[in-house]
């Protein structure tokens, strides 16, 4: 894929006519989330361009791109397939690509691009940078496509225990940021431990890397994998690194903009709210700091960022085949009955899963299994079962089998007072909810089916659209 | 100067626009952390016109949550 770059990326969407120049003057606020939003909207998600803004009021000569991976169109290109490609079938070419695992391989150079210019005094990342608040009541100008590196203080050596995860940062002050990391996450285990030492720990914050980074940032990986080796065994070729100016954190050669500096040991700081994926903000909290001390970028750098909020927002493209993915092959390992899962609503507050009945009333059993996974113990809210020959990714079908298969006394579940995702705006206490099981598959023996015969699906036609579709753009030249 | 978000006297200038056009300034708060910039939306950089919801002026920091708790040090 290139140069595994960001602006090896955005040329392969140019040339899939999927990226825009947007040249008129814009000012940063209202006007660069406005662009944003209305890119993620065109097609509900589906076809809408990534977009370089490129002239935009008080930071004349710097560039702001939005949308990156957004729509399902540009994640296709990211795949290297037809940017008409269908959900499902980019689904499974995702899945071939993550089951890839973790063996990829790490190549580092020397002299980076991404450390072409060098800032060590007086930073100042509003002048620095072209920020600007993502959502009005944002408490400040956010990184939402960030992706952050540490180690663990205990094996600073120890390139698989590296992390690279995506957490949401604040700039304050024009070289602090204030940033929130879970517990749970692999970045919070390191600083967990950093402040139980007494030490700062040291971080590497990238910002416009290739799409493959963004997504490994954001995946929920085990603690000693490493995301540049699944980036490498994704992408089919190495992964090029290289190392931070003031440490030994490894970054993507290729980043267009990369931040150095150390957490503020043991101490807490405002941050927030911030507009988040469920659509709502959350609340302010004290988090932790982190003080700069360089930032290296390529020359003319690309600052890029995502536009969250009410969904669909690229934050839900970016999280949704590797949720989905990982659950599929979470559940598969037990249950070959499964045939796909999507997990694309809310980071998968809402799941529809495709299977067969190995017997009567399977399905709920799957369903049972995807809520006591890691990730569906506190997401998986709604569980839609459908049939395995229903395409979960096509909301037409999965509507026909509730309208079709569903006796609401026999096959819908409500489990109450289980684990809830607090981000979850009806989760009350935040971190406490239900389950819903909604069973739309066909009955199996030994339950026994009214007795009526249902239209053939058609698979052979499926060959006749492509043929349908080139007569179609024949039709409009 | 005084913070449109926590009404105390913590903001200060912390930037221009860079290409030298005047266009707007940054302001930051070191009590409550908020940020904005001069040519935002009245609904954002207005006290008065600020969604009261999002507003910490009756807020103590002490009182913020701690999202990650200060572990104990190490013997
Ligand atoms: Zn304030």
């Amino acid at each position: 894929m290139g140069e595994n770059s960001l602006r090896g990326f955005l040329e392969k969407l140019e040339k899939a006519g999927q990226l825009v120049h947007y040249t008129d003057e814009v000012i940063p606020e209202p006007e660069i989330r406005r662009i944003g939003r209305a890119a993620v909207d065109i097609a509900a998600g589906n076809t809408g361009p990534a977009v370089l803004i490129e002239n935009i009021k008080g930071y004349k000569g710097k560039r702001v791109a939005i949308n990156v991976l957004g729509t399902w169109a540009n994640n296709a290109v990211m795949l290297g397939m037809d940017k008409d490609t269908p959900l499902k079938e980019q689904f499974y070419a995702f899945a071939e690509r993550w089951a890839g695992g973790s063996d990829g391989e790490l190549k580092w150079i020397e002299n980076a691009p991404c450390q072409e210019v060098k800032v060590t005094k007086d930073i100042n990342l509003y002048e620095l940078l072209p920020l600007f608040r993502v959502n009005k009541y944002d408490g400040g100008f956010y990184f939402s496509k960030a992706s952050v590196v540490t180690r663990d203080p205990e094996e600073p050596d120890n390139v698989d225990k590296q992390n690279v995860g995506m957490y949401r940062i604040q700039v304050q002050g024009p070289d602090t940021l204030g940033i929130q990391v879970l517990p749970f996450h692999d970045g919070g285990i390191h600083l967990r431990k950093a402040e139980e030492m007494g030490v700062a720990l040291p971080v590497a914050i990238c910002l416009g890397v290739h799409p493959v980074n963004s997504l490994m940032a954001s995946a929920p990986l085990n603690f000693d994998q490493s995301e540049y080796k699944y980036a490498a065994a994704f992408m089919g070729e190495p992964q090029v690194l290289t190392k931070t100016l003031s440490g030994n954190l490894d970054v993507p050669a290729y980043a267009e903009i990369v931040l150095e500096g150390e957490f503020v040991p043991r101490e807490r700081y405002p941050e927030g709210p911030f507009g988040e994926f469920p659509g709502s903000y959350s609340g302010s909290r004290r988090q932790f700091r982190i003080k700069l001390n360089a930032v290296t970028t390529r020359k003319n750098p690309i600052f890029e960022n995502l536009y969250v909020g009410r969904p669909w927002t690229e934050h839900d493209t970016l999280i949704g085949l590797n949720t989905s993915a990982t659950l599929y092959f979470q559940l598969r390992e037990t249950m070959p009955e499964v045939k796909a899962v999507n997990a694309l609503y809310q980071h998968g507050l809402t799941i529809i899963v495709a299977t067969d009945n190995r017997f009567g009333c399977y399905a709920k059993t799957v369903a049972m299994r995807l809520a006591s996974t890691p990730h569906g113990t506190n997401y998986a809210k709604n569980i839609i079962m459908v049939d395995g020959d229903v395409d979960p990714f096509n909301l037409v079908q999965v509507m026909w089998a509730l309208s079709t298969r569903v006796r609401p006394q026999k096959d819908v579940i409500v489990i109450p007072n289980t684990p809830g995702m607090p981000l979850d705006p009806c989760s009350e206490p935040p971190g406490i909810g239900g389950k819903l099981i909604i069973d739309a598959t066909t009955p199996a023996p030994p339950e026994i089916a009214r007795d009526v015969r249902m239209v053939d699906s058609i698979p052979e036609a499926e060959a006749y659209q492509k043929i349908l579709i080139d007569l179609q753009k024949k039709a409009a030249k | 100067m005084k913070c449109v978000r926590c009404l105390t006297d913590n903001a200060s200038k912390v930037a221009e626009a860079p290409d030298g056009s005047k266009a707007w300034e940054v302001y930051f708060c070191n009590r409550c952390d908020f940020v904005w910039r001069s040519s935002e939306e009245p609904e954002v950089i207005d006290p008065d016109k600020r969604d009261p919801w999002f507003q910490m002026a009756d807020v103590e920091v002490e009182d913020i949550p701690v999202f990650s708790p200060v572990p104990p040090l190490r013997k």
